[in-house]
This record gives C-alpha cells, structure tokens and sequence, in this order.
C-alpha cells in the first residue's frame, strides 16, 4: 500500500541568493530548461582538465564551481562569484517559514577572512563594541589589515593572542549582539 | 463483487479514517514547524512507489487508565515499511508527531522493533526518521520496556546492518540512545534536538537558562558533542544526505560496498598538485582534504563528522569505483595532533569499516598526542588506546600514506606496519621517529648547546643533521617499516593497485565472544 | 666595464622580465631559488640557479644582502638586477655591491639613500625650487609632534614611512582625535616592513591625479625623461590600472613636469632608470611626492608608447654607456594601459585569494603585450605579492587602447582563483574614466561596486549551480550506484566471512 500526501516535483527548483532573490528553474537537465518562467537555450561545455563554460546566445562564459557544500555553491562566472542555495518547492517553503520564526543568533563570529598573523588585538573580553569599530589586525600578504565588526553588542571571548598566527575562518572572537 | 459492496464496506470506512487522519490539514500543522510530516518524509527517502507499509492500522492498547488523555490514531504514531532506495532494499520507520508528539508507546514500540527484526533478517539498512517527545507517559512501564526491547535489537544488528537514525524534531530522553547505538545519526538544522533532559528540567535543577537550540540543537551536537554525524539545512537534503551516505554502505556485514564506475581523464593532470601541497616548512599546515580530494575518484569524498574534532578527518570515499574508509589527520587544526575527541571519532569509524567490509586508507601527518593536563585528567590514554585498539583488531584491508610527521607513540598508533597495516607507503617529505628533531636535539645534545656560543644556530644545524640522517622516509624504508617511498603524483596509482592486491584479504582471529576494547 | 652575467635579486614576473632582455642581449641569468616556491616558473627561465632552499636564516632570502652578495662572488657573477621592491631601493645593498666590485644595475647607492629618505629628498627639491607640499621637516619625533604640525597645515594630514613606499606605513589622518592612534599604528607597521620605525607628516591633497614621470641618466651626466605615467587607479595606495601618457597633461605642462623630474635627478647625479611622482591637484598645480630609484612595475606602459626596452638601457648604463637618445629625439606613439591581475578577491575589499592557477589562456595580438611569472600549475602563495599578470594593451588613441583593452580582458581566462579581471572591467566601462576624467578618489567615490557583472551573469550561474546539484541527486538516486556489483564476492572470500562469523 503507497500512501502519502506529500508531493514531490522533481523537476523545479529555486536557486537563491543570500540577498533573498531567487531563481525558478525548471527541467535543469532536460532539454526545454526554463529559468524564471522564460525557456532558455545553453550549451554547457564541461570537460575534465579543460576551462567549464557555457554558450549563450553565442556568448562564450566562463564558469568554475568554487565551493559546494550540500545545497549550496560558488559559482564563478566571467570572474564574478554568486553564492546560492539550491532549494526544492518543500525547502523552499521551509526556508521562508523558518525565516518568519527563528531570530538572528544572538551570536555573532568574528572570522578570520584569511590566513595570517594577529599583530594586535586592540578590544578587551567584555567590552562593548560599536558596529564599524576595529576589532584587531590581522596580518597577511605583507600588509595589515584592520578587521572592523560588523554588530554593536559585547565582546565574548577571544580565542586568539597577539602573534598568533591564524587559519582562514578561523573564530577570532565572539560578539553578543546588543 | 462490486467495491462499494457490503464485504469491503468495513475496509472502506477505515481507509477513510485514515485519511482523515493524514489529511492536509494535519500535514499544514508539521509545514508550518519547518517540519515535513511522516509520510512525506517517507516519500521522499525511498524510490518512487517502492514504499510498502506494514501495520498501518494497528491501534494503540486499550487499557490506558484514563490519567492524562489518550489519543487513539491507527498506526500508533509511527509508520513502519520497506521499500527501495536507490534501486535497494532498506527497511524504515518514521515517527509521527501528530499523534501524541510521537510518543513512544507500547505498540509504537512493537511496530518498530518489528521493523528492525525483518531488516537484520533480510540483511538490510534500516532507517529510523525520528520525531518524538519521547516515552509516552500514560503507559508507563510499558513504553519502557519497548525502549529496551528496541535498544537490545540495535545491539543485535549492530555490525550485521548499516543501521541509520535521522533526527528531524525533538529526540528526549530514551529516545536519544537508539541512535546513539546506531552507526550514523543525521540531524536537520534548527529543528531538530537531542538532550537527555530537557531545558525545563535543567532550568529546574540547575537553574540555568538554556534554550533548545544550544542544549541539544544540531549545530551543537555536530560541533560539541560530536553525536551528530551529518547536519544539513532542510529536511529534503538530510534525507538526500541518507541515500548518499547508503550509496557507500553495503546491505550487510556480508557483502562488499556498492560500487559508481569512474570516468577518469587520462589528460587530467590536476593530481600533479599532490608534489606541492605539503609546504616544506615542516612547521607550516596545510589542508589534508586537498590530499583526499585529489587522490579519491573526483567529488566522490564524504565526510563523516565534519565539524567534531577536526584534526582528524573521516570519511568515504572511492578509488576506481570502490567503496574506502579514509582517516587523516589534519594538519591545519591544532597541528593534526591526536586528542581524545579525534582518537574516538577515528576509532568508532575504523569499527564501522571493519564491521562492513569497507578497506581503510589512512593519511598520516602527525606530530604526536596533544599534550596537557587536561587531555591526560580525562583519559587520553584510554581514548587513545582505543584508536589503537581499533586498527589493530580491524581485517579490512589496511594502508597507509605517511605525508609527513609521524613521531612517537602517534606514528604506532595510525596503522603502522606492526599494528598489522597491510601496506606503509611514505612521501618523501615524510619524518618518521621518535620525535621531532627540536626535541630530540635538546635531549640528545643538552651539554653541546649549553655550551655552545651559539645554542640557536647549534640547534638548527643539529636539527637539519638529524632530519638526513634519522627522521626520514629512507632509513625506515631499508630498515622494512616502510615498503615504499613514494611520489606523490603517483599516490592514488599506488593505491589502486594495492588495495586491488588486497581484495581477498582474511585474517583468522582466535574464536572468543569478543575482545575487550578499552571504552 | 662588461657583463657577462646577471644575477636577479628577485622573483615572479620581474625576473622572467629581466631575464628575456639579458638573454637577448646575450648574458647569462642566475636566479634564486627559495624554499617557499620551489618550482616557481621564474627558475625554468633562468639559466643557472643559486639555492637558497636549505638556508636557515631567519631574514627572508630576497633581502639577504650579505647571502646574496656572497653567492654572486662565489660564482663569479659580474651583475645584479634588483627588480624592484625586496633590496631595489637598499642604498646599503647598492654599496656592498659597489664595495665588492659587483655592478649593481640601477644608480649609485648614495641617490638611492638620498631620494630613499624622504626628508633629505624633500630639502634636495626644495632647494632645486620644486614645488612640495607643506608638512614636518623631518621625522616625527612623538605623536605630540605630529599633533602640533597637523594642527599647523590644517587638517587631513598625511602620516608616512620615511623608508617607506607601496602603501605600507602610510596612514591619512582627518582629524585630531585619531592622530595619536594612526602614528602608531604607521609607526610599526614602517618597521615592520622596512626596518625604520620613522614616519614623518604632510598636507594631504585630497584627490589628486598621480602622475610620475619615467627619467633615464647616465654615468656620464646625462638625463633625460620618456613621459608620464598616470596611476590614479589606486585602493588604499596599491596601483592597479596605469596608463601612459596621461589625459591630464597638456604639452605645456608636460615640458614643466619633465623638466622638473630632471631636476631633481639631476640634483642626486643620477644615472639608470627613475620614476619621480607628483601629485597634481585640480588646478593642474603639481607637488613632488619621492623618487623612486629603480624600475617600476608599471615601466611596460613606458615602452609601449616609447618603443624601448628600458631594462636594455639600464643593463646599458650600467656598463658604462651614454643615454642613446636625447630628449628631443623622444618620441611617444599612441596610448597604453596596464593592468594588474591579481590574485584578488574584489567582491570582497581585495582580500588575497591563494590557490592554484588550474588553467590559464592569454589574449594574443600584436598590440597585447602580457607578463607574467605564473604558468599553469602555479601556486599564489601568501609569501609574496598577489600578483598573477600584467596585461599591456597599446591602441593609437585612448579610446582604440580602451576598446581593445575590453577585448583583452574577455580573452584572459584564468581557472582556480578570483581575480581583479572583473574590476578592470568595471573601470573601463566607468563613463568618467573613459573620459579621462579621475583622480585617486576614483575607487572610492566612483565606483560604487568594485566590479562588472554583465547583465545575464547572476542567472547564468543561479542556472548551472541548478544544474550541477540536480545533476549530482540523480547520480545518486539512479542506476548509477551499482549494488549488485557489490555483491560479486570471491568464493574463497565469502567462505572466509561466513567462518568467522
């Protein structure tokens, strides 16, 4: 006996980006592709060891895939990234409702944007933090770059000392947000 | 005789109930939770029409003693079944939380452990969906006792059947061992927990505010306590995440993994960049994943608890097609140390590919056990021992690649040739003995440097010494403990052919109940 | 004096540069090989390689003056070529060389110690009356001091690294308050990179143009200048789009910028290549900021226009020969701009993007001219700049260089990392550059979004991400798990399994 009330398309999906745009695509790999409602005609040239491109109204574009994790990917076009997640009709109703309900964390991680050394941390466990306000320095590629916070709110812990040195996305400290 | 005849009269009237009790209007309840209700879920995990449900209508016992209401529903609150995926048989249960919050109760728990009985007859994976609020407290004892009976099955099938649990809403109290026992446990982010006891409780104990989410919420248990194997966004990926992970597995201890063809490029000449991921400082860290993604067939890596102590990373992957256990250590968090979060991480995986058949490649770049009072207060010994244990009890096929440090206990610990490692290749860049050269050069020469003028330039010039002439891959290679120094460009060539060697590999263990495993 | 061969002091793009004009010229290379790029391209181009892999030093190869000296002795090298950055402006380098009787391509060690330091440099220009702007007459000897003169020019107040250049320890101050904080943050990061704590303060010109102007002397008192240079296009004081000549610059004002460029050399003897910056405000009123005493990594915008090779005419001068052309017989053909890939990541503020170059396709074409020190297989390391290409473009007109720029930029390919290529193809679309209308402030005030997305892009790449996802599910869902063969078990296996069972 097959029972189930859920209904599953496998043919349409939602690209999104983290800006809340979204992309309608259906039949991604048939051979009448729509995207946004519109028919699209692509050619997709992918060959290992080669550039990936793909052909559109005789325009030539270069792609590459910089990261994918689950349902969601970098993708690299003419040297332009976009990130998106890939969602289904189901996830994608999940995503909105969840959106509705759940609030921002409270917490907010202070990453390492990329390798390097912590030359100076110039705030204190504990303190409030304005947005815009220089966190620490962190120092790579020859030069020192400020690393500013994006909250106002107190400063959790730092996980990091001075002369440390530090790994891309590395947690340099945690911020409550106010 | 006509459908709508006197005979099917009865059969129709439940089937209505039943809809009624799966009607849209109960499925808009779990969507508006974030949640997709049983029957969806189930849809979505197996084949198209493959699912076949059993025990659709039984009821719950009537002899409730009326403290506390009782909802009557058929099924009890759990669907139970088998069905296909990916073209193979699995069995399943799915835990309803429409009816009474999931609560386990007596036949709930009869259904399940039914289910788990045909699945280690049949020799095949079983996947537990769960959703519950746990025991249900109107039948008491009763729904105890199905949480043992359920408890004793999973240690039953444990190491004869891939058994999977996915937490796709609240798991409390005894429901959270069942998977536990399990070999996997996925959990959907922001709406699915884990806890023991419940943030009330704690509230009530300890008076401490906690909420769901940083009690037992996935993000902690995939980061913290490690329980959570595989996390994912939205319930349609975890349950995709499922069918990826059995993609790996095979039905039964039995027989061998499931196999993808590999199309390999003969141009490609991406694995070329094997020669320049270990810098040659040999103090620099580097990411090991970039090891396995380039020596595995492409994008076919799959990682086992990503976020739980990651100086050690596991996972599948395949090389020509076959199913293989990767283990590495990694260098770029806390220096590919071994602690005890990652000797545990590392030796439960080791026992899931030696239960199933599954060969194990490990990656070794380590520089020793992470030193500190409070890894020694805790245990390290025994939790390490336990990774040790683990390799040195496994019969799968067993290879290792020394990428570069390989010092001490540490070096015996990750699969070494007298551990029973089937075959210890090493990369140039490899330092195998019993300490870095820092080390050994302060104990070795402590008078030398005391003395001298110059202790730093000293040290480095003993230091440089030392590498040429203990701490690298050749003496161990003419001394035997290595069977071959390699070059890196050629690591994934090496191991296709040696573990092709080791296909029909079988050690003949003494007869005995079981070992003891230091746990 | 003769040079049989050369020793480049440097890595990357330079060296492979330095390398094609010796070998033409019929001199032999030797280049450095270091432990952090083992197999970098610049080796495969040298003809002999110096090891410097097993040093245990902790001072970093390329400015090891005493290592370098020595492995040019020991091999009987009778030049070097510093490039430009690491040892290109050590006026104690250039002196070790001239000690050791070692011919040191670029000019005397006491030019670059003069022009080097920017105070001596200022009181050399003040005294061959070119125009500067007003500031501290020497080093800041405290913040206070900083304080008192800021206070004196009126704010923004510029704070810079006395041996300094290329950005670092360079701090714009706007106001009083930060002052303290910026001198000395400047402060450590100038002895960070160049060993010197010293910082001194001037007026800051808000938004001027950067035009330098390409002089040449020679040992013999001879000098004279190929043109400008504009490098507006700057973030945070790296420059990143160059063009030659400047849309700025009439005739007149060209004569006087020359003429003032040649005095200042003149005033240190100066002979080989030089660059002497200015800043020109909007009333085309210009001030002289420092010479540099080396080439610049913008020099190929130079020769497009010139037709010369000005490592040619250094390794020239630096035997001992006379400029081979004067002044007058300078002549400028068309326009050319350069512009810098780097290894960049410009949709998010220019942060360094390591990696690989997977795959690398160039533009060809008469009028396209590339240098670089990557090939495919190369690794952008956080050891050293992030640079990946410069790509010259040459057109008889600004607009025909511009177009063909365009052209340029859609050919250049490069697989494995994020590059400035979408940045340099937001400022050739930008209305005010095509113009010729920008200053420094370009970056900032101009552009608004620091790259160009063509108008299908987002939905392009929304598409394909779609498509390699679905792509993947169905990989899995379908036949493509092959379960049976999983099942072919080895007699001898299964009878083995089900014994130890």
């Amino acid at each position: 006996m097959v029972r189930h009330n859920g209904k599953t398309q496998k043919d349409k999906f939602y690209a999104c980006t983290p800006k809340g745009k979204n992309y309608e695509v259906v039949n991604p790999l048939g051979e009448k592709v729509k995207v946004k409602g519109k028919s699209l005609s692509v050619t997709i040239v992918n060959e290992p060891g080669n550039f990936t491109y793909l052909i559109y109204k005789k325009k030539k574009y270069q792609l590459e895939i910089l990261e994918k994790n689950q349902n969601k990917y970098t993708v690299m076009i003419n040297g332009v990234w976009y990130n998106f997640s890939i969602e289904t009709p189901i996830s994608y109703k999940r995503m909105k409702t969840l959106s509705k309900t759940q609030v921002l964390s409270r917490v907010e991680k202070i990453t390492a944007p990329m390798p390097g050394k912590i030359l100076d941390i110039m705030v204190e466990e504990g303190s409030q933090i304005k947005e815009g306000e220089a966190l620490f320095i962190l120092e790579a590629m020859k030069m020192q770059n400020e690393i500013v916070s994006n909250v106002s709110g107190k400063l959790g812990k730092i996980n990091f000392r001075q002369n440390d040195n530090v790994m891309k996305d590395d947690i340099i400290l945690e911020i409550e947000r106010a | 005789m006509d459908i709508e005849g006197r005979n099917f009269k009865k059969f129709l009237d439940r089937e209505k109930i039943f809809e009624e009790q799966n009607s849209q209007e109960v499925v808009e309840k779990q969507h508006a939770r974030g949640k997709l209700s049983a029957r969806e879920r189930i849809h979505i995990l197996f084949d198209e029409g493959s699912f076949e449900e059993i025990d659709a209508f039984v009821a719950p016992l009537g002899d409730d003693t009326g403290f506390g209401k009782m909802q009557r529903a058929y099924g009890d609150g759990v669907i139970i079944g088998h069905g296909k995926i990916s073209n193979r048989l699995a069995f399943a249960y799915a835990q309803d939380f429409n009816v009474m919050g999931g609560s386990l109760g007596q036949i709930h728990a009869r259904k399940i452990a039914k289910i788990q009985d045909m699945a280690l007859k049949m020799g095949a994976p079983i996947i537990g969906l769960i959703d519950s609020g746990g025991a249900r407290i109107q039948e008491g004892i009763a729904s105890l006792a199905g949480y043992s009976s359920i408890f004793y099955r999973n240690v039953q099938a444990s190491g004869v059947i891939p058994q999977v649990s996915v937490i796709m809403g609240p798991a409390a109290g005894g429901a959270v061992y069942s998977p536990s026992i399990t070999d996997f446990v996925f959990m959907t982010n922001k709406t699915s927990y884990m806890f023991v006891t419940g943030p009330n409780v704690v509230k009530e104990v300890l008076n401490e505010d906690v909420t769901l989410e940083e009690l037992g919420g996935a993000e902690v248990h995939s980061r913290k306590s490690g329980i959570a194997n595989l996390m994912y966004e939205d319930e349609e990926n975890t349950l995709f995440g499922v069918k990826k992970l059995l993609s790996y597995l095979p039905s039964n201890n039995l027989d061998n993994p499931p196999y993808i063809e590999c199309i390999e490029d003969a141009k490609d000449n991406t694995r070329m960049k094997l020669r320049d991921i270990v810098p040659d400082d040999a103090n620099k860290p580097y990411d090991v994943k970039e090891v396995i993604h380039l020596i595995c067939d492409k994008g076919s890596f799959f990682e086992i608890s990503e976020l739980f102590a990651q100086n050690i990373v596991v996972g599948f992957g395949r090389l020509e097609g076959k199913t293989i256990g990767i283990l590495a250590n990694q260098p770029k968090v806390l220096a590919g140390t071994l602690d005890i979060n990652s000797s545990m991480k590392g030796a439960r995986f080791i026992r899931f590919c030696d239960s199933f058949n599954i060969p194990i490649l490990t990656l070794e770049d380590v520089p020793g056990f992470l030193p500190g009072v409070d890894q020694e207060h805790n245990g390290i010994i025994r939790h390490g021992a336990k990774l040790l244990y683990a390799y040195a009890d496994a019969t799968v096929p067993r290879i290792t690649v020394i990428l570069r440090k390989s010092y001490g206990g540490a070096y015996c610990v990750m699969n070494s040739k007298n551990l029973g490692g089937d075959f210890n290749f090493a990369w140039p860049t490899a330092e195998i003995a019993v300490m870095g050269p820092e080390g050994a050069v302060a104990i070795l020469y402590k008078r030398e440097l005391a003395a001298s003028d110059d202790p730093l330039k000293l040290k480095k010039e003993l230091a440089a010494q030392y590498r040429n002439e203990i701490a690298n891959p050749y003496v161990a290679d003419e001394k035997g403990y290595i069977d071959e120094v390699i070059d890196p460009a050629n690591t994934r060539k090496k191991l296709i052919s040696a573990f092709e060697a080791l296909e029909n590999k079988h050690v003949n263990v003494p007869s005995r109940k079981h070992g003891n495993i230091p746990l | 004096m003769e040079i049989k061969s050369i020793l480049i002091a440097n890595r990357g793009e330079i060296a492979v540069r330095v390398i094609n004009t010796a070998r033409m010229m019929g001199i032999a290379t030797w280049v450095i090989k270091t432990a952090k790029e083992p197999n970098a391209y610049y080796l495969t181009q040298g003809d002999h390689i110096i090891d410097f892999t097993e040093r245990t030093e902790e001072i970093a190869e390329f400015l090891d003056i005493e290592a370098i000296v020595k492995a040019i002795k020991d091999n009987n090298i009778s030049a070097v070529h510093p490039g430009y950055g690491f040892l290109a402006e050590s006026p104690v380098f250039a002196k070790r060389c001239a000690e050791e009787k070692i011919i040191y391509i670029g000019p005397s060690s006491e030019a670059i110690f003069k022009m080097g330091n920017k105070t001596i440099a200022k009181q050399l220009a003040r005294e061959h009356k070119v125009p500067l702007l007003g500031g501290s007459k020497g080093n800041l000897a405290s913040p206070e001091e900083a304080v008192k003169i800021a206070n004196e020019i009126g704010y923004p107040v510029i704070l810079k690294a006395a041996s300094g250049g290329g950005g670092r320890g360079m701090r714009i101050v706007e106001e009083e308050k930060s002052i303290a904080k910026m001198f000395k943050m400047a402060s450590s990061e100038a002895e960070k990179a160049f060993n010197d704590p010293d910082v001194f303060v001037e007026k800051y010109v808000r938004n001027p143009r950067h035009i330098e102007f390409q002089i040449f002397g020679d040992q013999h008192g001879n000098i004279i200048h190929l043109g400008e240079r504009e490098c507006s296009v700057q973030r945070k004081h790296q420059k990143l789009i160059e063009e030659s000549p400047s849309a700025a610059l009439d005739e007149n004002l060209r004569k006087k910028m020359g003429e003032a460029a040649i005095n200042i050399a003149k005033s240190v003897n100066y002979f080989s290549a030089g660059t002497v910056e200015f800043l020109l405000d909007d009333d085309m009123k210009f001030y002289f900021m420092e010479m540099n005493t080396r080439i610049q990594v913008e020099h190929p915008v130079t020769e497009m226009i010139t037709g010369l090779d000005l490592i040619e005419w250094q390794i020239r001068i630096a035997r001992g020969e006379k400029l081979p052309l004067k002044q007058s017989e300078v002549k400028i053909n068309g326009w050319a701009f350069e512009f810098r890939i780097n290894a960049e990541d410009v949709q998010s503020g220019f942060s360094p993007s390591l990696g690989i170059i997977e795959k690398i396709s160039l533009p060809r074409s008469k009028n396209i001219r590339i240098d670089t020190g990557v090939v495919e297989g190369s690794r952008i390391t956080p050891y050293f700049d992030s640079m990946v290409a410069k790509l010259i473009v040459h057109g008889e007109t600004r607009e025909k260089a511009i177009l063909y720029s365009q052209n340029a930029l859609k050919k250049l390919w490069i697989k494995g990392l994020k590059t400035t290529i979408p940045f340099c193809n937001a400022v050739l679309l930008n209305k005010n550059f095509r113009k010729g209308k920008y200053d420094t402030s370009f970056l900032t005030k101009e552009m608004t979004k620091h790259y160009h997305e063509g108008q299908d892009d987002e939905m392009l790449a929304a598409f394909f991400a779609t498509y390699d996802f679905v792509n993947e599910v169905e990989k899995v869902e379908t036949k493509e798990v092959d379960f049976d063969k999983g099942k072919n078990i080895a007699p001898w296996v299964l009878k083995k399994r089900l014994k130890s069972l």
